[in-house]
Protein backbone atom coordinates (compact mmCIF):
# COMPACT_ATOMS: atom_id res chain seq x y z
CA UNK A 1 0.00 0.00 0.00
CA UNK A 2 1.38 3.61 -1.16
CA UNK A 3 2.43 6.00 1.88
CA UNK A 4 -0.69 8.46 2.63
CA UNK A 5 1.18 11.25 4.64
CA UNK A 6 -1.87 12.37 6.55
CA UNK A 7 -2.48 9.18 7.78
CA UNK A 8 0.97 8.50 9.02
CA UNK A 9 1.45 11.88 10.32
CA UNK A 10 -2.36 11.41 12.11
CA UNK A 11 -1.67 7.94 13.59
CA UNK A 12 1.94 9.50 15.03
CA UNK A 13 -0.20 11.50 17.32
CA UNK A 14 -2.09 8.80 19.08
CA UNK A 15 -0.11 8.31 21.80
CA UNK A 16 -0.40 11.70 23.02
CA UNK A 17 -4.29 11.51 21.96
CA UNK A 18 -4.36 8.78 24.26
CA UNK A 19 -2.86 9.45 27.30
CA UNK A 20 -5.18 12.98 27.11
CA UNK A 21 -8.34 10.97 26.70
CA UNK A 22 -7.34 8.66 29.59
CA UNK A 23 -6.77 11.72 31.93
CA UNK A 24 -10.18 13.56 30.67
CA UNK A 25 -11.95 10.58 30.78
CA UNK A 26 -10.84 8.52 33.63
CA UNK A 27 -11.77 5.96 31.79
CA UNK A 28 -8.96 3.44 29.91
CA UNK A 29 -12.42 2.35 27.81
CA UNK A 30 -13.28 5.89 27.31
CA UNK A 31 -10.71 7.16 26.12
CA UNK A 32 -10.33 4.51 23.78
CA UNK A 33 -13.80 4.89 22.37
CA UNK A 34 -12.79 9.36 22.26
CA UNK A 35 -9.88 8.05 20.14
CA UNK A 36 -10.96 6.15 17.81
CA UNK A 37 -14.01 8.87 17.41
CA UNK A 38 -11.16 10.95 17.05
CA UNK A 39 -10.30 9.25 14.11
CA UNK A 40 -12.72 8.40 12.59
CA UNK A 41 -14.01 12.40 12.04
CA UNK A 42 -10.54 12.80 11.49
CA UNK A 43 -10.41 11.04 8.33
CA UNK A 44 -14.41 11.98 7.58
CA UNK A 45 -13.26 15.58 6.94
CA UNK A 46 -9.20 15.40 6.31
CA UNK A 47 -10.19 17.52 3.20
CA UNK A 48 -10.46 20.39 5.70
CA UNK A 49 -7.28 19.81 6.52
CA UNK A 50 -4.39 21.62 4.85
CA UNK A 51 -0.93 19.44 5.30
CA UNK A 52 2.08 21.42 6.39
CA UNK A 53 -0.36 23.54 9.00
CA UNK A 54 -0.11 21.79 13.06
CA UNK A 55 -1.82 18.77 12.46
CA UNK A 56 -1.75 17.87 16.16
CA UNK A 57 -4.14 21.19 17.04
CA UNK A 58 -5.94 19.83 14.90
CA UNK A 59 -6.48 16.55 15.99
CA UNK A 60 -6.65 18.24 19.32
CA UNK A 61 -9.65 20.14 18.51
CA UNK A 62 -11.42 17.51 17.36
CA UNK A 63 -10.84 15.50 20.44
CA UNK A 64 -11.98 17.97 23.33
CA UNK A 65 -14.95 18.79 21.08
CA UNK A 66 -15.71 15.09 20.63
CA UNK A 67 -15.21 14.97 24.16
CA UNK A 68 -17.32 18.21 25.01
CA UNK A 69 -20.35 17.20 22.71
CA UNK A 70 -20.35 13.73 24.04
CA UNK A 71 -18.31 11.82 26.48
CA UNK A 72 -18.73 15.10 29.07
CA UNK A 73 -22.54 14.07 29.71
CA UNK A 74 -21.76 10.71 30.98
CA UNK A 75 -18.78 11.34 33.09
CA UNK A 76 -19.39 11.95 37.00
CA UNK A 77 -18.65 15.43 37.10
CA UNK A 78 -16.71 16.91 40.46
CA UNK A 79 -18.91 19.81 41.71
CA UNK A 80 -18.42 22.71 39.51
CA UNK A 81 -16.44 25.93 40.90
CA UNK A 82 -14.34 28.74 39.95
CA UNK A 83 -11.49 26.95 42.47
CA UNK A 84 -11.19 31.26 43.27
CA UNK A 85 -9.80 30.16 46.68
CA UNK A 86 -6.58 28.37 45.21
CA UNK A 87 -5.65 31.56 43.25
CA UNK A 88 -2.96 32.95 45.89
CA UNK A 89 -1.59 29.15 46.99
CA UNK A 90 1.41 29.17 46.42
CA UNK A 91 3.78 26.24 46.97
CA UNK A 92 7.10 28.22 46.81
CA UNK A 93 5.51 30.49 49.54
CA UNK A 94 4.34 27.76 51.35
CA UNK A 95 8.21 25.74 51.50
CA UNK A 96 10.36 28.99 52.40
CA UNK A 97 8.01 29.55 55.19
CA UNK A 98 8.69 26.08 56.78
CA UNK A 99 12.20 26.04 55.19
CA UNK A 100 13.88 27.58 58.14
CA UNK A 101 12.11 25.23 60.68
CA UNK A 102 12.77 22.46 58.67
CA UNK A 103 15.30 19.73 59.14
CA UNK A 104 15.47 18.83 55.14
CA UNK A 105 17.50 20.48 53.18
CA UNK A 106 15.45 20.06 50.13
CA UNK A 107 11.70 20.64 50.90
CA UNK A 108 11.14 21.42 47.38
CA UNK A 109 12.46 17.58 45.97
CA UNK A 110 10.66 15.75 49.26
CA UNK A 111 7.47 16.67 48.04
CA UNK A 112 7.91 16.75 44.56
CA UNK A 113 10.69 13.69 44.28
CA UNK A 114 7.51 12.08 47.10
CA UNK A 115 4.76 12.22 44.57
CA UNK A 116 4.07 9.08 42.58
CA UNK A 117 2.10 8.70 39.53
CA UNK A 118 -1.50 7.34 40.97
CA UNK A 119 -1.50 10.69 43.46
CA UNK A 120 -0.96 12.86 40.33
CA UNK A 121 -3.80 11.14 38.68
CA UNK A 122 -5.98 11.65 41.79
CA UNK A 123 -4.86 14.98 42.08
CA UNK A 124 -6.16 15.75 38.68
CA UNK A 125 -9.32 13.58 38.81
CA UNK A 126 -10.76 16.65 41.57
CA UNK A 127 -9.59 18.83 39.44
CA UNK A 128 -13.06 20.38 37.84
CA UNK A 129 -12.89 19.23 34.35
CA UNK A 130 -12.74 22.80 32.78
CA UNK A 131 -9.86 23.30 34.81
CA UNK A 132 -8.35 20.10 33.30
CA UNK A 133 -8.91 20.22 30.33
CA UNK A 134 -6.66 23.27 29.94
CA UNK A 135 -3.43 22.27 32.00
CA UNK A 136 -3.84 18.94 29.69
CA UNK A 137 -4.06 20.58 26.68
CA UNK A 138 -0.84 23.02 27.93
CA UNK A 139 1.25 20.06 29.18
CA UNK A 140 0.62 18.80 25.25
CA UNK A 141 2.47 22.04 24.04
CA UNK A 142 -0.42 24.24 22.54
CA UNK A 143 -0.28 27.80 22.82
CA UNK A 144 -2.78 30.21 25.16
CA UNK A 145 -4.65 30.71 21.30
CA UNK A 146 -4.30 27.65 20.45
CA UNK A 147 -6.11 26.20 23.27
CA UNK A 148 -8.47 29.60 23.52
CA UNK A 149 -9.48 28.13 19.63
CA UNK A 150 -9.75 25.08 20.85
CA UNK A 151 -12.17 25.61 23.47
CA UNK A 152 -13.72 28.43 21.97
CA UNK A 153 -12.76 30.72 25.20
CA UNK A 154 -11.13 34.02 25.65
CA UNK A 155 -7.62 33.83 25.53
CA UNK A 156 -8.25 35.35 29.46
CA UNK A 157 -10.04 32.58 30.29
CA UNK A 158 -7.29 30.34 29.32
CA UNK A 159 -4.93 32.03 31.61
CA UNK A 160 -7.00 32.27 34.49
CA UNK A 161 -8.01 28.49 34.14
CA UNK A 162 -4.66 27.08 33.86
CA UNK A 163 -3.18 29.76 36.53
CA UNK A 164 -6.33 28.25 39.18
CA UNK A 165 -5.86 24.33 37.65
CA UNK A 166 -1.66 24.50 38.66
CA UNK A 167 -2.11 26.16 42.00
CA UNK A 168 -4.89 23.53 43.08
CA UNK A 169 -2.71 20.64 41.99
CA UNK A 170 0.29 22.58 44.18
CA UNK A 171 -1.82 22.98 47.32
CA UNK A 172 -3.42 18.74 46.49
CA UNK A 173 0.47 17.96 46.22
CA UNK A 174 1.15 19.61 49.60
CA UNK A 175 -1.90 18.78 51.34
CA UNK A 176 -0.30 14.91 50.19
CA UNK A 177 2.41 15.65 51.59
CA UNK A 178 1.49 16.95 54.93
CA UNK A 179 -0.91 13.71 54.63
CA UNK A 180 2.19 11.66 54.77
CA UNK A 181 3.67 13.00 57.24
CA UNK A 182 7.14 14.64 54.84
CA UNK A 183 9.50 16.32 57.88
CA UNK A 184 9.71 19.38 55.50
CA UNK A 185 6.43 20.01 55.19
CA UNK A 186 5.31 19.53 58.70
CA UNK A 187 3.72 23.03 59.97
CA UNK A 188 6.56 24.79 61.30
CA UNK A 189 6.91 24.85 65.61
CA UNK A 190 7.52 27.59 67.65
CA UNK A 191 10.94 27.43 69.84
CA UNK B 1 8.59 46.41 37.73
CA UNK B 2 7.92 45.53 41.24
CA UNK B 3 7.47 42.32 42.82
CA UNK B 4 3.64 42.13 42.49
CA UNK B 5 3.72 43.35 38.94
CA UNK B 6 6.56 40.55 38.08
CA UNK B 7 4.74 37.47 40.09
CA UNK B 8 1.75 38.55 38.33
CA UNK B 9 3.57 37.22 34.92
CA UNK B 10 4.89 34.43 36.34
CA UNK B 11 3.00 31.77 34.11
CA UNK B 12 2.70 34.39 31.30
CA UNK B 13 6.79 34.28 31.43
CA UNK B 14 7.23 30.56 31.90
CA UNK B 15 4.99 29.66 29.24
CA UNK B 16 6.80 32.05 26.71
CA UNK B 17 3.61 34.18 26.30
CA UNK B 18 5.29 37.96 26.92
CA UNK B 19 6.21 40.40 24.83
CA UNK B 20 9.28 41.05 24.17
CA UNK B 21 9.43 44.09 26.12
CA UNK B 22 7.44 41.99 28.80
CA UNK B 23 10.56 39.52 28.82
CA UNK B 24 13.12 41.79 28.98
CA UNK B 25 10.94 43.61 32.22
CA UNK B 26 10.77 40.47 34.35
CA UNK B 27 14.36 39.61 33.73
CA UNK B 28 15.61 43.10 34.67
CA UNK B 29 13.38 42.48 38.00
CA UNK B 30 14.24 38.56 38.64
CA UNK B 31 18.35 39.74 38.35
CA UNK B 32 18.04 42.04 41.19
CA UNK B 33 15.31 39.98 43.41
CA UNK B 34 16.16 36.61 44.94
CA UNK B 35 12.75 35.94 46.07
CA UNK B 36 11.55 36.53 43.22
CA UNK B 37 14.29 34.82 41.23
CA UNK B 38 13.68 31.53 43.33
CA UNK B 39 10.11 32.02 43.23
CA UNK B 40 10.28 31.24 39.66
CA UNK B 41 13.04 29.11 39.60
CA UNK B 42 10.69 26.64 41.45
CA UNK B 43 7.63 27.10 39.32
CA UNK B 44 9.46 26.24 36.43
CA UNK B 45 10.58 22.70 37.97
CA UNK B 46 6.74 22.29 39.05
CA UNK B 47 5.60 22.93 35.56
CA UNK B 48 8.37 20.10 33.94
CA UNK B 49 7.69 17.80 36.91
CA UNK B 50 3.81 18.52 35.70
CA UNK B 51 4.47 17.93 32.07
CA UNK B 52 6.27 14.45 33.34
CA UNK B 53 3.67 13.59 35.12
CA UNK B 54 1.04 14.59 32.42
CA UNK B 55 2.53 12.64 29.62
CA UNK B 56 3.39 10.07 30.32
CA UNK B 57 1.56 6.73 28.78
CA UNK B 58 1.51 5.15 25.03
CA UNK B 59 -2.15 4.22 23.52
CA UNK B 60 -2.55 0.25 23.39
CA UNK B 61 -1.38 -2.04 20.81
CA UNK B 62 -5.36 -2.99 20.12
CA UNK B 63 -6.47 0.38 19.96
CA UNK B 64 -4.15 1.38 17.49
CA UNK B 65 -4.50 -1.81 15.11
CA UNK B 66 -8.34 -0.69 15.55
CA UNK B 67 -7.96 2.11 14.35
CA UNK B 68 -5.70 1.50 11.66
CA UNK B 69 -8.11 -1.08 10.10
CA UNK B 70 -11.29 2.06 10.14
CA UNK B 71 -9.41 4.35 9.13
CA UNK B 72 -8.15 2.15 6.15
CA UNK B 73 -11.81 1.33 5.29
CA UNK B 74 -12.01 -2.55 6.25
CA UNK B 75 -14.00 -3.81 9.32
CA UNK B 76 -12.36 -2.78 12.77
CA UNK B 77 -11.11 -6.38 13.92
CA UNK B 78 -14.08 -7.93 16.86
CA UNK B 79 -13.00 -6.53 19.97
Amino acid sequence: MAKDPFETEALSHMDALYRTALRMTRSEADAEDLVQETYIRAFRFRDQFTMGTNMKAWLFRILTNTFINSYRKKTAQPEQTELDDVDEFSLYRRMTDTRSASASPDPEAEILGAVVDTEVTDALGELPEKFRTVVLLDVEGFSYKEIAEMLAIPIGTVMSRLHRGRKFLQKRLYDLARERGIAAVRAPQKG
Amino acid sequence: MDCDECLKRLYAFLDAELTEDEVLAVRSHIAGCEDCGDNFGFEKRFLEQLKEWCTSGVAPIDLRERVIALVRGGSPPAT
